[in-house]
């Protein structure tokens, strides 16, 4: 275990010295200059130099790359270009909030979607077609809803109609019943959708065990159905719904962007999407840079529960 | 096992805890949050003192408050209402007025002498207002260091003295009958204070300190910022105490926030049907009509569009009286001309182009074109697009000419746009004055990329008149000069103009005041809460 913690961390430093790299150039290759993006599309000539130089992207594109890794190897994430505010500040601030989003999402779609999941597997064994169906494909028109859609269906019906929620307000730490109360309608958006997924991961999952050996083992040992099913098939159907878990979260901690957008929630998929709205360099690379790392420790953490899970599992 | 059922308990009970805590608060939503305004106004109403707030919506991420360095229509809202410059706009006519000036006096437009107003104080304690400050402020401006796009405003700037505090002299290099636009409360028009742009730096954009009405008394870019009112402003405190600028992006969420009652006012609303179902609801629709107007930028480097014909033609082929009335019937409304009708100068006693399909298609076969043309048009990706987009697209094909659309992201619309990389753009024009907007687009001093005279125009003998314009003192003289621009721009067509946007600004029918001027501004000291 610990020659294998050394070995991912190598990985981990190679992969991030990679995507500093690669989103460096990416990003300069995309037309669209920092220095318009700041002054405004009525900028001249003359004066676009001079904010190109006093952002430092005068020099040769090299001299910018060894600069940046740098101040990378310093921890000097530095200040974004479009408002000077500080970015390992803004990281702060919103990772907190985006990680409340994707844990909750997770948590919620899990409670939700496994025991709907394995129900529908044991009706489809059980040849109750039509209730296996209700949820299956219940599970499909949910998931083929957009986001965005959703998000503002839920939030006409809970905020306006019923007004339970609220539909704007501040988000920070000064108002903290707001905030939970903000970040409420995000969580049921994303929760819906991963319910969807994650509910057709696990009914196929457990339907897969449920004709196995120990299955069968089990039932004629006189062990009741919902032991069977929900103790034994479901263990063991929990690698592919592991991987499931640990993919959308990862993915929801970085691309709750239209959620979001919708509820004006400050999060990192904002952040990163005015970087590249603006052209900020610096912001997008060190936000791209903290997506890579998330990535990297998610997975590694991922094999950790496999481990767990199933000690067959060999490193 | 054991463990994770306890897990299982703790989640359950947390999160019926939120839901729980979510649906209370949100019964007693107007007692419990001291930030909504209804509570405001029914304590005032009772005869209560508790303090006045008004919560507007701002749609997107600020980018800071540096006179020098501000754009984007919502930053400015909030620069208008923190700094002061020496004259200011009126809002409803857009006349100038004075400022931090009481008053000026120039016989020639070329020397202009401002008398200051006394006793103007400075937010947070920074000290009485004086001429130092304004020289401070344009030779910031001016500095290469400074980096400001507003630098070329004063390009025509020779000298600037104070005799003593409360005088400025300015002499320009050439007269300048505009210039007093120059000098408004607006992007390099604005003062700031030495000692504040000293301490904060790079940090001044979030703590501006002006001599407006309002102050800073926290900004947080990613959720909110607030202002209060400045008690020493000169014409006395404003009567509403705070204004809290909540951001909000989505336009939809918007409205549902107004109908709720958690913002006071929207900053900008811009889609038709959130506007009609607000109207429908009884909220009051301010707005301003023609503060913008759209141009279709034709690169005349482009050897088809390089004949004049061709740009007649379009303009003939296209019905934008039909298409704003039936896809943007609020928003937007056919343009006239390259100027605004609220302008000082502006004339429609120019060439207009009335929807004859027949005269476009006789235009195009004299120019060489009688199977048409395809061409292409850069637009932003931001808005996609639109139904108006689409239909002009119909109209065109109508007389042979295919047009496509080809869309990137804005910044790199900007660039290309910039670089003179494109066959037609299309820009907004800010509501300025006449003489920026008419030297800017048209003069070959101008030319992209080094300036905004994106279609590469060069007419001498419009550019003879422009700059008879600019240095005219007698008034009328100078206003005919400015419509002979027009009528010769309205006829060779570098430019044109398609639509001209009204802004609104909905807000609760209890809020009073809510004027937006022609630079899409609203003067939050004259806003009441009933």
């Amino acid at each position: 275990m610990l020659g294998y913690s050394f070995k991912r961390t190598f990985q981990l430093l190679i992969t991030m010295f990679g995507v500093v790299t690669l989103v460096f150039f990416f990003i300069r290759l995309i037309p669209g200059d920092p220095a318009a993006a700041m002054g405004g599309d009525s900028l001249s000539g003359a004066a676009l130099e001079e904010i190109r130089e006093k952002l430092g992207l005068n020099v040769p594109l090299w001299e910018q790359y060894i600069n940046y890794i740098k101040s990378i190897l310093r921890f000097d994430f530095g200040d974004t270009i479009t408002t000077s505010l500080s970015i390992s500040g803004l990281l702060l601030k919103a990772l907190p909030i985006t990680l409340t989003i994707a844990v909750f999402t997770v948590l919620l779609s899990v409670m939700i979607a496994i025991p709907l999941g394995t129900m529908a597997a044991f009706f489809a064994n059980k040849g109750k077609k039509t209730l296996d169906n209700a949820i299956t494909w219940s599970a499909m028109a949910v998931d083929l809803m957009p986001t965005f859609w959703m998000a503002l269906i839920l939030m006409l019906f809970l905020s306006l109609r019923l007004d339970i929620l609220p539909a704007s307000g501040a988000i920070n730490i000064d108002h903290p019943t707001m905030l939970i109360k903000r970040l409420l309608l995000p969580i049921l958006v994303l929760a819906i959708s991963q319910v969807a997924t994650l509910a057709r991961i696990t009914r196929t999952a457990v339907l897969e065990v449920l004709n196995e050996d120990y299955v069968r083992t089990a039932r004629a040992l006189g062990m009741s159905e919902i032991v069977v099913v929900f103790r034994h098939a479901l263990k063991n159907s929990m690698l592919p719904i592991i991987t499931v878990i640990g993919l959308s979260f990862a993915q929801l901690l970085n691309g709750t962007v239209i959620v979001e957008f919708i509820f004006t929630i400050p999060g990192i998929g904002s952040l990163l999407i005015y970087g590249i709205n603006s052209r900020d360099y610096p912001l997008v690379q060190n936000v791209i840079l903290f997506y890579a790392l998330v990535f990297v420790a998610i997975n590694f953490i991922t094999d950790m529960i496999y481990k767990k899970v199933d000690p067959r599992v060999q490193f | 096992m054991k463990s994770w059922k306890t897990g299982l308990i703790i989640f359950i009970f947390f999160a019926f805890g939120i839901l729980a805590a979510g649906c209370e608060t949100g019964k007693n939503n107007a007692a419990n949050s001291p930030d909504t305004t209804s509570i405001t106004a029914k304590t005032t109403s009772a005869g209560s003192t508790s303090p006045k707030i008004l919560k507007v919506r701002f749609y997107d991420d600020p980018a800071g408050f540096d006179p020098a360095s501000i754009f984007r229509i919502e930053n400015e809202n909030l620069a208008f209402n923190i700094f002061s410059g020496l004259t200011s706009y009126e809002s409803v006519s857009g006349k100038i007025i004075p400022d931090l000036a009481e008053s000026w006096n120039t016989t020639d437009n070329k020397v202009w002498t401002f008398k200051l107003r006394k006793g103007v104080q400075w937010q947070k304690g920074y000290g009485e207002f004086t001429s130092g400050d304004v020289l401070y402020s344009y030779n910031r401006i001016k500095d290469p260091k400074t980096a400001s796009p507003y630098a070329a405003e004063f390009n025509n700037l020779d000298s600037i003295t104070a005799p003593d505090n409360y005088t400025v002299i300015i002499t320009l290099k050439a007269p300048d009958g505009n210039f007093l636009n120059q000098v408004a409360n607006y992007h390099q028009g604005q003062i700031v204070k030495k000692e504040v742009v000293e301490k904060f730096g790079d940090k001044l954009k979030w703590n501006p300190i002006g001599t407006g009405p309002y102050e800073v008394e926290k900004m947080d870019p990613s959720s909110e910022m607030i202002l209060v009112r400045h008690e020493g402003y000169y014409k006395g405190p404003a009567l509403i105490q705070k204004l809290i600028f909540s951001i909000i992006k989505d336009e939809s969420t918007a409205t549902i926030a107004l109908q709720k009652g958690e913002v006071d006012v929207v900053m900008r609303s811009s889609l038709e049907q959130n506007l009609a179902i607000l109207e429908k609801a009884g909220f009051k629709m301010n707005h301003t009509d023609n503060y913008a107007v759209s141009l279709k930028v034709f690169n005349l480097k482009n050897p088809i569009l390089a004949n004049v014909k061709v740009r007649q033609a379009w303009a003939y082929a296209v019905d934008f009286n039909a298409i704003s009335a039936s896809v943007t019937p609020k928003t937007q409304k056919a343009a006239k001309s390259i100027l605004l009708d609220w302008m000082e100068g502006y004339s429609e006693n120019t060439t207009q182009y009335k929807y004859d399909p027949v005269k476009a298609k006789q235009l195009l076969t004299e120019a060489g074109y009688p199977n048409g043309f395809t061409i292409k048009q850069l637009s932003t990706s931001a808005t996609g697009i639109s139904e108006s987009m689409q239909l002009e697209q119909e109209y065109l094909k109508k007389v042979g000419i295919n047009l496509e659309y080809d869309l990137v992201d804005t910044p790199t619309l900007n660039t290309k746009r910039n670089k003179g990389e494109f066959e037609i753009s299309g820009r907004l024009l800010p509501a300025i004055n006449p003489d920026m907007i008419l030297f800017s687009y048209l003069h070959p001093d101008n030319l992209a990329p080094k300036g905004l005279n994106g279609a590469s125009y060069n007419n001498p003998e419009l550019t003879k008149k422009l700059e008879a314009a600019r240095a005219e003192v007698d008034n009328t003289k100078r206003l005919k000069l400015y419509e002979e621009v027009q009528q010769i721009a309205m006829t060779e067509l570098p430019y044109l103009p398609t639509f001209s946007s009204n802004v609104y600004w909905p807000s609760k029918p209890n809020v009073d005041g809510i004027v937006i001027n022609k630079l899409a501004q609203v003067n939050f000291y004259t806003v009441d809460i009933k």
